[in-house]
């Protein structure tokens, strides 16, 4: 059960577009920035093909610039 | 623990987003994310997040308070305010829970025959004003007298004064900031001809020392100490903590350095000696802004009733200055001040190395001081000498102890001298209030009255008839109220209280009057870094709790002053604040509108063209300075700040063989001045419910004191029962006791003297000489 | 003759400046002696304040640590080695040297912490590092019999997350400190039981916000002013 986090920069002037697609995938939590142009994605997700899945599609958005990982946590199937 | 793992899953989500906070801070210092705290918030309550300042102290920390059905049911720091950046401290975090008190007054009530009956607020409100007008007849008006508060609103101060000065015509208004904030006007007056701090809080995001004098921040103004922690701990800047006590601050201080009381003067000197002696002056600064001036010494200290002084400034020039030091080397400070040769050294060396950045941050240390203007002046002189003033990170910082000292008490003008905007001796400044009051220009006496002390003296003489005092609480917090309260008991004078909870004072009023606290009213506070703050009401008030403006607006209604008091109930609190704005216009001292006020956490004055000045003086930001240099201190008529000759004097009272120890006064981080408000708050009272007395251990053990011990302080004036207590809070210097004087059931101000400082005529809490006994 | 007046001028020289030298020496000794009082000015430890900031210079370090959920303690795990809430903890692992008592090899472990392979676990970290007679207190379980049975009270100790007097307000502090003034070295890091790790290390002034509330042995009640 992956959870990771990243940072999420937006093409000029996108920020708001951008938060919007983020918020619309599932598994993905979004923390904008108040003062600068940047936002922090969150995916937590049941399993590492589900992972893949959704970074792929948060990639695929046309408003974003940039999108690097911060860090990564495995947390076992029981918790 | 409500935000530690209930989930772990919840928690690694919090790990990996604050993981991306932290490297995204890395790349973009200052970034804010304001919605994650809010999201940090327990979930399920669904709460109204309403906005305002705090109510317990100067610093002015954004408050959240949430509201659920019309009850104010938790406090959050607000993320957006740049003063606290989400963080309270445990005062600021259960202030609600006080309204909630059993005992809160929540109806007029008025003694008859001994008793207090409960009476409609309007039969009160006729009372209090018949009885204002009648007293005026009968002995003139100045003998009706009110004392307010550095924790009155704007509005509240402003409808005060002009009741008094504009409509009766008395100069007989004073407030509790002279007891806290006096000495740091006249400081700012004498070096710099104008009022208040010329940096902000963000000097602390830059200073590499914070030089604490005589204060202790960590307790008393805990949210800006844990902003300089911070930045010692990422930054490595230091902090050192120079006082009497060692208090929680010392221990989280790179140094302590400690003094004998009194003798700050002397080692402020000893400080500008060295950096005049080691060639650390900053020539260029002091040739261009900087002019030399002495004043009267042996000033005396005010014990005596209807005690005069003025003080006469003479020119003089750098030579002589530097001559007048001689006396202050620090082999010869050293020898009573009982600071080593190598500690002021070391202070003068952080001060006077051009590279490092110092902020000086003190409070009532220096400012409840018979010698207070003295020691404002003589920080001033070091920052000055050595050019560290108005630039980020760099300059002397006056904090002050009440939510709205500044912004009530200072900008308004709450003060016998005073005008909202000037001085009642000056004509210039009494044609201005006349004109915007809509008053005769005569109305407005030229003589200043009466300062606090002198205030309740007169009481006590029998030449005021009529007291009506707000949002204070005298009786605890006066210095000698064993003179004070037998004075305000006598029949001689009729003494209206109004107040959220009964107190001291309340006991002696012949007329009580029931104040909304402060989320249940609309206001507005301004805070020790200019910072005006407004907001609106958030709760009701039980029964009927009226805001304090609006009492005072009534009474001046029933009294016949209607016409200057057109205000409207739903909104005096805006119609007041515009009419007032106007006294300050202009790029000096320019107040934000209220759409901006609503709309942000605050605005520093001078707000001009839409924008805060952060560091006043300085041509960079500061829109009013004019002369084309890169500083213009414009309070004085030539632009010039002056560096004052002042001496070493001893204290009023020093410890002799009948009273061997010092007296030493002051607050806890969980009580709020006299209690009246934060014992009612069941967190704050748990964890401090009672004063105490405290000692040096070694001092204990010669007196064969043990904890907790019964003991007996008493001076010349009075005595008070207080357990002993030894290394827990704070560690007075030996020879010194300590006592907190939130507790109305052990009335240490009893002790204390009411000596003053003859410019401020601010008293001296902090020195006065007892004796100890088991009880 | 040229050099020999040089090296009897020298000579003349070096006289000179030793009568001068041994003069100027002479008379600053005849000044009356001061001594500039060093400030004795021990700190003497406050330790409910100070303490407060001890280990303050590794907040950044915890704040920045992850979490090792496998390896982490539970308050339960906590009191078990406690005979009840206040107890100093018994020691739950054989210890090598039983002839000293304690203090550096105690220490070795249990003054910073950290990942102990042979015990699968964090070493929690003593908030008194200066109190080094360790056994004193801390005794080691060598049998798990007891002498005699007994009624023994149980522990009783304070519950987290119950603390907070509204809501999200800062939890008071439900324990006693006496002994363990120093808060982050059990609430924060990996040993630190799971319940009461703070999520805000960083902040360092643990009492600006988190204050005491059983100070005295009773309870203390609400104010009530006194009679008059």
């Amino acid at each position: 059960m992956p959870i990771k986090s990243y940072l999420a920069h937006p093409q000029e002037g996108q920020k708001e577009v951008l938060m919007e697609a983020l918020s619309k995938i599932d598994n993905c939590e979004v923390i904008p920035a108040e003062n600068k142009n940047l936002l922090i994605v969150v995916t937590d997700t049941e399993s590492q093909t589900d992972d893949e899945k959704v970074k792929g599609s948060i990639e695929a958005i046309e408003s974003l610039k940039l999108l690097a990982m911060v860090s990564g946590f495995n947390t076992p199937k029981n918790n | 623990m409500q935000n530690s793992l209930t989930s772990r899953r919840n928690f690694l989500k919090k790990m990996a987003a604050a993981a991306a906070m932290t490297a995204a801070a890395s790349m973009f210092p200052g970034i804010i994310f304001a919605s994650e705290q809010e999201a940090n918030l327990p979930k399920g309550a669904n709460l109204d997040w309403k906005k305002g300042p705090c109510r317990f102290c100067g610093v002015g920390c954004g408050i959240l308070v949430g509201v659920d059905q019309g009850k104010a049911v938790a406090v959050k720091g607000d993320p957006n305010c740049e003063v606290n950046k989400g963080l309270l401290c445990v005062k600021g975090y259960h202030q609600i829970m006080c309204t909630q008190a059993k005992d809160r007054l929540t109806h007029a009530l008025v003694k008859k025959n001994g008793r207090y009956v409960q009476t409609p607020i309007d039969e009160a409100l006729d009372l209090v004003a018949n009885k204002m007008k009648e007293t005026i007849t009968k002995h003139g008006k100045d003998s009706v007298a009110m004392y307010t508060s550095g924790q009155s609103t704007i509005p509240e101060g402003y409808v005060a004064s002009k009741l008094m000065k504009g409509a009766i015509g008395t100069n007989n208004l004073d407030c509790n900031a002279r007891l806290c904030m006096a000495s740091a006007v006249a400081g700012f007056l004498t070096t710099f001809g104008a009022d208040e701090p010329m940096g902000c809080y963000e000097d602390i995001d830059h200073a590499d020392y914070f030089i604490t004098w005589g204060n202790n921040m960590a307790e008393m103004h805990p949210v800006l100490f844990s902003r300089m922690l911070e930045q010692k701990n990422r930054r490595g800047a230091k902090i050192i903590d120079f006082a009497t006590r060692t208090t929680r601050s010392s221990t989280a201080s790179n140094k302590s350095i400690l003094f004998e009381p009194q003798t700050d003067l002397a080692v402020a000197n000893a400080i500008c000696y060295e950096i005049i002696n080691n060639g650390w002056v900053n020539k260029s600064f002091v040739e261009n802004h900087v002019n030399f001036s002495k004043g009267l010494t042996n000033m005396g200290y005010g014990l005596e009733d209807k005690f005069k002084f003025s003080d006469k400034p003479t020119k003089i020039d750098f030579e002589s200055y530097k001559k007048f030091l001689e006396d202050y080397t620090p082999e010869k400070v050293a020898k009573y001040s009982k600071v080593s040769v190598k500690d002021i050294k070391y202070l003068a060396a952080i001060y006077g190395d051009p590279n490092k950045k110092v902020v000086s941050y003190w409070c009532m240390g220096m400012n409840q001081h018979t010698r207070g203007t003295w020691i404002n002046n003589l920080v001033y002189n070091i920052h000055l000498l050595t050019g560290k003033i108005s630039q980020p990170g760099n300059g002397p910082f006056s904090l002050t102890g009440q939510p709205s000292a500044c912004g009530t008490a200072r900008e308004v003008g709450t003060f016998t001298h005073k005008l909202p905007k000037g001085v009642v001796t000056n004509e210039k400044h009494r044609r201005l209030a006349a004109k915007i009051w809509n008053v005769p220009y005569e109305n407005i006496p030229a003589k200043p009255t009466y300062h606090a002390t002198e205030m309740f003296r007169a009481v006590d003489r029998g030449d005021i008839k009529f007291i009506w005092t707000q949002v204070t609480n005298p009786l605890v917090s006066l210095p000698k109220t064993s003179r004070y309260r037998p004075g305000m008991e006598k029949e001689s004078c009729f003494v209206v209280v109004s107040d959220v909870f009964p107190t001291p004072t309340s006991d002696v009023a012949d007329v009580i009057l029931p104040a909304s606290w402060h989320i249940e009213k609309s206001g507005l506070y301004g805070n020790s870094e200019r910072r005006t703050q407004h907001w609106d009401k958030m709760v009701d008030g039980p029964g009927e709790t009226t805001p304090d403006a609006w009492m005072t607006i009534e009474v001046a209604k029933r009294m016949g002053y209607g016409d200057l008091f057109p205000y409207s109930e739903e909104n005096h609190v805006e119609e007041i604040y515009n009419e007032y704005r106007q006294f300050h216009e202009g790029a000096k001292h320019g107040m934000a509108p209220l759409e901006v006020l609503k709309e942000e956490s605050g605005a520093i004055w001078p707000y001009v063209d839409g924008k805060s000045t952060q560091w006043r003086f300085n041509a960079k930001y500061d829109p009013a300075c004019s002369n084309d240099k890169d500083f213009h201190f414009y309070g004085k008529p030539d632009g010039k700040a002056v560096i004052w000759q002042r001496p070493y004097e001893p204290a009023a009272e020093s410890p002799d063989t009948e009273y061997p120890f010092w007296l030493n006064t002051g607050r806890v981080i969980e009580h709020w001045h006299t209690g009246s408000m934060t014992r009612r708050i069941p967190v704050l009272h748990k964890a401090m419910p009672a004063a105490y007395v405290e000692f040096h251990p070694d001092d204990a053990k010669k007196l064969g004191v043990r904890n907790g011990e019964k003991i007996k302080v008493s001076s010349r004036r009075g005595s008070c029962i207080l357990p002993a207590s030894i290394n827990e809070r704070g560690l007075p210097t030996r020879g010194q006791v300590f006592v907190p004087f939130f507790d109305e059931n052990m009335l240490i101000n009893d002790v204390t003297l009411d000596a003053f400082c003859p410019i401020s005529k601010e008293p001296d809490y902090k020195k006065c000489a007892v004796k100890v006994e088991k009880a | 003759m040229k050099k020999r007046l040089g090296i009897i001028s020298l000579f003349v020289i070096l006289f000179i400046a030793f009568i001068t030298i041994w003069n100027y020496s002479y008379q600053v000794g005849l000044e009356e002696a001061y001594i500039p009082i060093e400030n004795s000015n021990p700190v003497y430890a406050i330790p409910s304040e100070s303490g407060v900031f001890k280990r303050s210079q590794y907040a950044l370090d915890y704040e920045n640590m992850p979490v090792d959920a496998n390896h982490q303690r539970s308050l339960t795990t906590y009191y078990k080695n406690r005979a009840y809430y206040g107890a100093p903890p018994s020691i739950p692992h054989p210890v090598d040297e039983h002839q000293n008592m304690g203090g550096q090899s105690c220490l070795k472990c249990h003054e910073n912490g950290g990942f102990t392979e042979k015990f699968q676990a964090y070493a929690p970290v003593t908030p008194h590092p200066e109190l080094v007679n360790c056994k004193q207190c801390h005794v080691e379980q060598n049998t798990q019999t007891l002498f005699k049975g007994g009624d023994y009270a149980s522990v009783m100790a304070p519950k987290a997350g119950i603390n907070n007097a509204l809501l999200g307000s800062p939890p008071v502090i439900p324990h006693q400190i006496q002994l363990r003034e120093n808060c982050l070295s059990c609430h924060v890091g990996p040993s630190a039981p799971k319940e009461i790790r703070v999520s805000h290390p960083e902040r360092v002034n643990c009492r600006q916000c988190h204050v005491l509330n059983n100070k005295k042995t009773t309870d203390i009640g609400s104010f009530i002013r006194a009679e008059k």
